[in-house]
Parts: structure tokens; C-alpha cells; sequence
């Protein structure tokens, strides 16, 4: 019975498409309508905000957030090739998000949803891959983009790379002076097990160090994708899929079932933070 | 003519609903979506101009001068082939003048009627920002029949800004839409 409503809603918006054809028809059309062409329209299909031409709802328009199509719209929103994802586990999904009761929409402005950018620099001669993360950030009455976590691997890698060591610097050394700092810091590969436990390398300043010296420079941009934590219990991944179909676009890749109190765990896996 | 008048009728209902508030009613935003696509036709128009081989040299040019108008200063395409996601950066009008130098000796733009416009979001600097995203069909034909077909999606950032004028001593609110930076995506076409 799904599978006929999706298959209809396809159909509708198949029947959609013909239907606006003006002048300089350039051939089957209802893939582009069906596609989920930006994230905007996907936080608006996932809500329900907008009719199935992509025309804006707004709050008092007959179908704003009706339940019935928020289902069907959502279901259509998942990346229905992989088998990644299992049917119980998005239908467990779409049931609660679309529970009459208490449902979940996406908020563009309420955080705790943020893009992962893998992009190319050139770094010692060589072109290394660098994963920047970014979250809207409010400012005056307006909102921006701004650089929140960076991931380097060539800077992972001089970090705490042995699980085992036995280095530290004997308590007794404040009587010489600490005149044994020179072995500390001729242990170039092992010097960070020196510093306080709560020591974290800030990949982001090293970044920033990198750049502004000259030794880091952008080339490309390689692969977005957004990590959703907005509803409560549930996480999910967005990607963009570019195929001839109509189930393309911006679409569901990944979906846990995360209880609240773990979802910091997700967080740190995600960001490469061991 | 018919610019003239739309500008004028914008004007007008700019005016009338004249407010000093953040949010942008459902009206209004219909209103500069409007006026948002009348740029992004032109855009094409001039597209299509320049990079038809029918076209001379200094024609070509003066469309491109004109195609500039309609962008913000330092707006670039980002264009990705579907071989490679990686993105290639071209100003805008670096981007013109390979369209007008193409080697083909016949090439053919056409658009889907598909448009999907964004939501407006305030910036910090108080401009608004949206996403207006077309379909473009490319088809280039040299004399010996070889033939390159490609769609692309283009994601074309949209500047709205509000500003004032003085007319006949009348203070006259109206909104200002500038074409941004062009991501261009090569697509696969419908089977």
C-alpha cells in the first residue's frame, strides 16, 4: 500500500511537470521536479512546505505541513537504492516524525545540523585531503557559515600515535633546573605525552598557522554532505546523489536510531576526535 | 517596455508595504522572486547570445559587458563534470569569454522551464541571500558532424538588498537583486 502511494506521488509529479510545459521543451522534465534540487527543498519536502510544483507554503495554505503528504514526501526523501538503510528502521522514522500528536520538523535556523566539506590542498608539495566542517552561526540579525572543526590527516598523524608510552618528566626535575627539558624536546616524534593530561592538539590553529605561513593553499572542493542532529533520538546523513532517476538530488544516506545521552559519541566518530 | 513596467509596479508595491522589519511577508518574497528570475532570464538570454557562433566578435563582447552588470563584484562559476565532483573555478567573465571562443561550429543553449527558487536568508551585513536553481541543455556540432550534448544544473546565488531612492522628493524603498557565484553541476540526463 507504500509503495502505491509513493509510486502515485512519482506519478503526480510526473503529471506536474507535463503540465508546465510553456515553450522550449527540452525533453522528460519530471526527473529535475522530483529531484531534491537543494537543501533548501529538502528541509522544505521533509516539513511539507512546499506543493509538489516546489512553490513555497506558507503557515495558513491548505497542505502546510499536512501530515499525509509530509509521509510521502518523506519516504521520497531516503536514498531509495541503497540497501543500507533498513525499511523498519525508516519507517520507525517517518512514523514518529510524522506522529499527529507531536511532530518533528527541521528548523534551518535551530542548529545541531552542520555541513561536512572534504576538500584538496596543496601541503609540502603534495595534494592532501582536509575535512572542514561548518554550522551557521547567528550574527546581528543574519546568519553565516563559519568554520567550526578541520580535520588534517597529515596533522593527526604527529599526534599521540602510540597507545603505550612511558614518558613523562620525573617529578624530583624542578631541583636541576629542569635541565632534562633537552631530552624533551629533542623527542620530537613523543613530546605531546609531556604536556598535562586535558592536552588536545587544535587542529584548527595549526590550520590557520599553515595557511596564513604559506604552507597550505586550497585547490578543491571534493564532497559535501550534512549530519542532521535535530531530532531528538535520530541522527541522519544527507548526500548528494547525481543519477538519471527521480529519487536524485539531496537524499537520506545514513539513519541511527541514537539515544540522546550517545549522540556526543556520534559527534566525536564524526569529527575524527578519538 | 514590459521591464519598464515590472520595475515600475515593483517600485510601487515596494512603496506601499514599506517597513523597516527583518522578515521578508510571503508577498514580497514572491515579489523579488520575480524579479530575481527576470535576471536570471537575462542571464540566459545573454548566455545564449554569446555563445552562438551567429554572434560577431564585438557584439559578443558588448553582451558580455552587459551579462556583467548583473553580477556582484568577484562572482565565480564553480563548474564539476560528471567524470570528477572536483570543482573548477572560472571568474564570471573568464567564463563568458570560453563560451564565446568555444571550437564548435554550431552550438545550440537551450533551458527547461524548471526553476526552483530558495528561501531568502538574512545575512549578517543585512542583505538577503537566496539560491535560484535552472537546467541548461549545451549542444556544440562541428562541420564534420561530431556532436557534445551536456545538461547542467546551475545553483545561481541571488543578492537581495534593500535601498532607497528619492523620486520628485519622495524617499522610494525598493529591492536590488545581484547575481552571485554560479555552481554548475554536469548532470546525467532523464533516461
Amino acid at each position: 500500500m507504500k509503495k502505491l502511494i509513493f509510486g502515485f506521488i512519482i506519478c503526480i509529479i510526473s503529471f506536474a511537470s507535463q503540465g508546465q510545459v510553456v515553450t522550449n521543451y527540452l525533453g522528460d522534465e519530471s526527473y529535475f521536479y522530483a529531484q531534491t534540487k537543494q537543501i533548501n527543498q529538502f528541509f522544505r519536502r521533509f516539513n511539507a512546505e512546499e506543493n509538489l510544483q516546489g512553490e513555497r507554503l506558507y503557515k495558513g495554505d491548505r497542505h502546510y505541513r499536512d501530515p499525509e503528504n509530509r509521509k510521502s514526501y518523506i519516504k521520497m526523501l531516503f536514498d531509495i537504492e541503497s540497501s543500507k538503510i533498513e525499511n523498519n528502521l525508516k519507517n520507525e522514522f517517518i512514523d514518529e516524525v510524522t506522529d499527529k500528536n507531536e511532530p518533528d520538523y527541521l528548523d534551518f535556523y535551530g542548529g545541531e545540523w552542520f555541513a561536512e566539506v572534504t576538500a584538496k590542498f596543496r601541503f609540502n608539495g603534495k595534494t592532501e585531503t582536509a575535512v572542514i566542517f561548518l554550522k551557521l552561526e547567528h550574527e546581528n540579525l543574519g546568519m553565516k557559515w563559519v568554520i567550526n572543526k578541520v580535520y588534517f590527516k597529515p596533522f593527526s598523524e604527529l599526534f599521540f600515535t602510540d597507545s603505550v608510552t612511558n614518558k613523562f618528566i620525573h617529578p624530583m626535575s624542578h631541583e636541576l633546573d629542569f635541565m632534562n627539558l633537552i631530552k624533551v624536546f629533542e623527542d620530537k616524534g613523543q613530546v605531546e605525552y609531556y604536556f598535562d593530561k586535558d592536552y588536545h592538539p587544535d587542529f584548527k590553529t595549526i590550520f590557520l598557522y599553515e595557511i596564513k605561513k604559506g604552507g597550505l593553499a586550497f585547490e578543491t572542493i571534493q564532497n559535501v554532505k550534512f549530519h542532521f542532529f535535530q531530532i531528538e533520538n535520530w541522527y541522519f546523513e544527507i548526500s548528494e546523489f547525481n543519477r538519471s532517476s527521480k529519487n536524485s538530488g539531496w537524499l537520506i544516506s545514513a539513519l541511527t536510531k541514537i539515544p540522546e545521552d550517545q549522540k556526543e559519541l556520534l559527534l566525536k566518530y564524526i569529527y575524527y576526535e578519538k | 517596455m514590459k521591464k519598464l513596467l515590472s520595475i515600475t509596479i515593483f517600485l510601487v508595491m515596494a512603496t506601499m508595504a514599506y517597513a523597516q522589519q527583518p522578515d521578508i511577508s510571503p508577498e514580497r518574497k514572491r515579489a523579488i522572486d520575480s524579479l530575481a528570475m527576470e535576471k536570471v532570464k537575462d542571464l540566459s538570454r545573454y548566455i545564449s547570445i554569446i555563445g552562438s557562433k551567429d554572434t560577431p566578435f564585438s557584439e559578443a563582447n558588448r553582451v558580455i559587458d552587459r551579462a556583467m552588470e548583473l553580477f556582484s563584484d568577484g562572482a565565480q562559476m564553480g563548474v564539476s563534470s560528471l567524470n570528477t565532483k572536483e570543482v573548477k573555478y572560472y571568474g564570471v567573465r573568464k567564463y563568458f569569454e570560453r563560451l564565446m571562443a568555444l571550437n564548435y561550429d554550431q552550438v545550440t543553449i537551450e533551458w527547461f522551464n524548471i526553476h526552483y527558487i530558495s528561501d531568502l536568508v538574512r545575512q549578517p551585513d543585512g542583505k538577503y541571500v537566496g539560491v535560484i536553481t535552472i537546467y541548461q541543455k549545451f549542444t556544440g556540432i562541428n562541420d564534420d558532424g561530431m556532436k557534445y550534448v551536456d545538461i547542467t544544473k546551475k545553483d545561481i546565488t541571488v543578492y537581495v538588498e534593500r535601498k532607497e531612492t528619492q523620486i520628485g522628493g519622495r524617499i522610494i524603498g525598493f529591492w536590488d537583486v545581484l547575481l552571485g557565484d554560479i555552481r554548475v553541476t554536469e548532470t546525467r540526463p532523464a533516461n
